[in-house]
Order: structure tokens, then sequence, then C-alpha cells
């Protein structure tokens, strides 16, 4: 099947459309010539990979290395960009869950937004309060 | 004096791998006659054949650390070659350009040639230019894969098997694409054909 003497007859005679002579003499000069200026043009980091590849030519980029590594990015800058998740809030409550907790707010804080959080059983020392994660008290500033 | 045996590919693939430059170009010059008249069968068009074989031999150096062997240096060039006239074809869409001035005057002497083209009745008398441009025309109306498979069966020679290699697919595919490129060709060159 596929062959036609006929045709196959005709088609043969297209094998004498040949170049004019000397064309692949100057063919392989042309081919020199454009070699050399692609090297000119070459970028220098691909200049330095051809060599590195030349150097240790066993050496091959796993195939899914660059996936890897873009997935790799990607989680890290995730982690990085991420609001933390320790928040003051959520201290205060994992430090004593009976207290509730007390809410971030644009709003200034006052000592009557303030809870006890500690004080002594014989009330030597002024009940502590916390605002904000810091320590206040109602005492007076020292004052000399 | 006797020639000088012919150094295989295989050792100058080699030693174009080591930086040898000579090397390569003499695979330039082993293989360009024979993967010009593949592009050139292919595309009908001198300049085009020029430019794209050039481009051919520059990817194919490129890619030289590449060619494991599992195929001969001759199959992987022909792959090269073959792909990239397909791709070429596909972006030069339906534009033909055909260059009937450069026909080799050995034609007219061929005894094929003057077998097929002269028959009895004067109908079947053409002359070279029309032929070829006929056949060209012919050639161009093929789509590009089964232009690719005649010229490498009718007009390279090669064969079947070595055919498919280059292509990557079955000997019955090749077989099949021949049949029917050829049942083509026929309608379109009836009147150029003895019966």
């Amino acid at each position: 099947m596929g062959e036609n003497p006929d045709i196959s007859k005709l088609l043969r005679m297209k094998r004498y459309e040949q170049p004019p002579p000397g064309y692949f003499e100057d063919f392989v000069q042309e081919f020199h010539r454009r070699q050399r200026a692609e090297l000119l043009r070459r970028p220098t980091w691909k200049i330095v990979w051809d060599r590195i590849s030349a150097i240790a030519p066993g050496f091959h980029v796993p195939q899914y290395a660059y996936a890897t590594i873009a997935a790799l990015a990607v989680c890290a800058s995730v982690v990085i960009i991420s609001p933390r998740s320790i928040s003051p809030t959520n201290t205060l409550a994992k430090a004593d869950p009976g207290v509730p907790a007390i809410s971030l707010t644009s709003r200034p804080v006052t000592i009557g937004d303030t809870l006890p959080v500690s004080a002594r059983a014989d009330g030597s020392l002024p009940p502590h309060y916390v605002l904000q994660a810091r320590p206040v008290s109602n005492e007076q500033p020292l004052s000399f | 004096m006797p020639d000088e045996p012919e150094i295989p590919d295989e050792e100058l693939v080699a030693r174009t791998r080591a930086g040898d430059p000579d090397a390569f170009s003499d695979l330039v010059v082993r293989y360009s006659p024979r993967l010009y008249g593949l592009v050139y069968n292919m595309t009908s068009n001198h300049e085009d054949t020029n430019d794209l074989l050039q481009e051919i031999f520059a990817k194919a150096y490129r890619s030289i650390n590449g060619f494991r062997g599992n195929s001969s240096f001759y199959t992987w060039m022909h792959s090269i070659a073959v792909n990239m006239t397909i791709n070429f074809l596909k972006k030069r869409g339906r534009r033909q350009g055909m260059s009937l001035d450069d026909v080799d005057s050995n034609i007219q002497n061929d005894r094929e040639f003057i077998e097929i083209t002269s028959g009895n009745d004067p109908r079947h008398e053409a002359n070279l230019s029309e032929l070829q441009q006929r056949l060209n025309e012919a050639m161009q109306k093929l789509s590009h894969e089964h232009r690719a498979v005649v010229t490498m069966f009718d007009i390279q020679g090669m064969p079947h098997a070595e055919i498919a290699k280059v292509l990557g697919i079955s000997e019955g595919t090749v077989r099949s694409r021949l049949f029917y490129a050829h049942r083509q060709l026929q309608n379109y060159l009836e009147e150029f054909i003895k019966r």
C-alpha cells in the first residue's frame, strides 16, 4: 500500500532541483558567520550557564525543581506577610481563662476600662490592673 | 591513493561536544545537501529553504548536548529539520513562493524524465517548467504532514521505518499517509502521467 509508480517517478524528478553550484560551500561560511554573530549577541548569563553545563555535563536541574522553589517561596511569603497569630488578647485569655478578654479598640483606654488582675489576700498591696498588657496602678507616681 | 574512511557521525558529535568547532562544520557539510532537499521540497522556495536550513543547523548545534544517542544522528537531524519546517509552514500560512529558475539542467537529459514526459499523445508533452510548477503546486496542496512523508519517501528515497522514526509515528501511519498523498497527487497530475 502507498506506492504509486507513476507518481513516484514524477516525484523523483524533484531530486534534480538543486541550488546553484557552490551554494553548499557558501552555506558553511554563512553558518560560521551567523554563529559568530549569535555569540556576540548572547546575554552574559547564558554564556556563563553554558560554561557551567560544559564543565559539569552530568548536572541537570530536576524537572520539578523550579516549581518546588516557587512553591516554597510562596509559602515563605505567606508566613512572613500574614499577621501574627499571638495577640495580647489571646495572651490574657490564656493567662486567666476566668477573666474576660479585653479587645483592642481605637478608643482611649482609661482606668475604668481595666479589670483587677491580682491582689494579695492580706491587702498589703493595692490591686494591680492590666492595661493593654502593661501593668498599671492607681498609686500616685513618686515625686521628689 | 584510497579515500580516507569517513569519520562516523557519533565521533563528530562527541568532538563537537568536546568543543571542536571543525567537527560540527563537518556535520554541516555532510548533511546540508540532504536536508536542503528535504526542506526545499516541503517549502518549494529556495530563499526560505536557505534561512530555515541555517536555523536548523544552529538549533542542532545548540541542542547537541541534549542528543542522547537513542536514535542515530541522521534521524535526530531529520527530526529537527521536519519539525522546524512544519512549524515554519504553519506560520507562513498559505503564502506560496516558488523559485523555478534554479532547475538543474541535467533534468532534461534524465532518461526517466524523458520517458515520463514524452508520450505519443501531444497533450502529454509538457515542458520542464510547466511540469515542475505543477509538481510544486500539487505538493503544496498536501498537508504539511503528508508532504513530509512524500518528500522523504519519494524524493529522498528513505525507507518507511526511517520515516516512522523521524516523525515518531508507526510504519502503518507512514504507509497510509503515503497512500492518501499519492491519490491526491495523482488526481492533480493526471494529465502528465502516461496511461
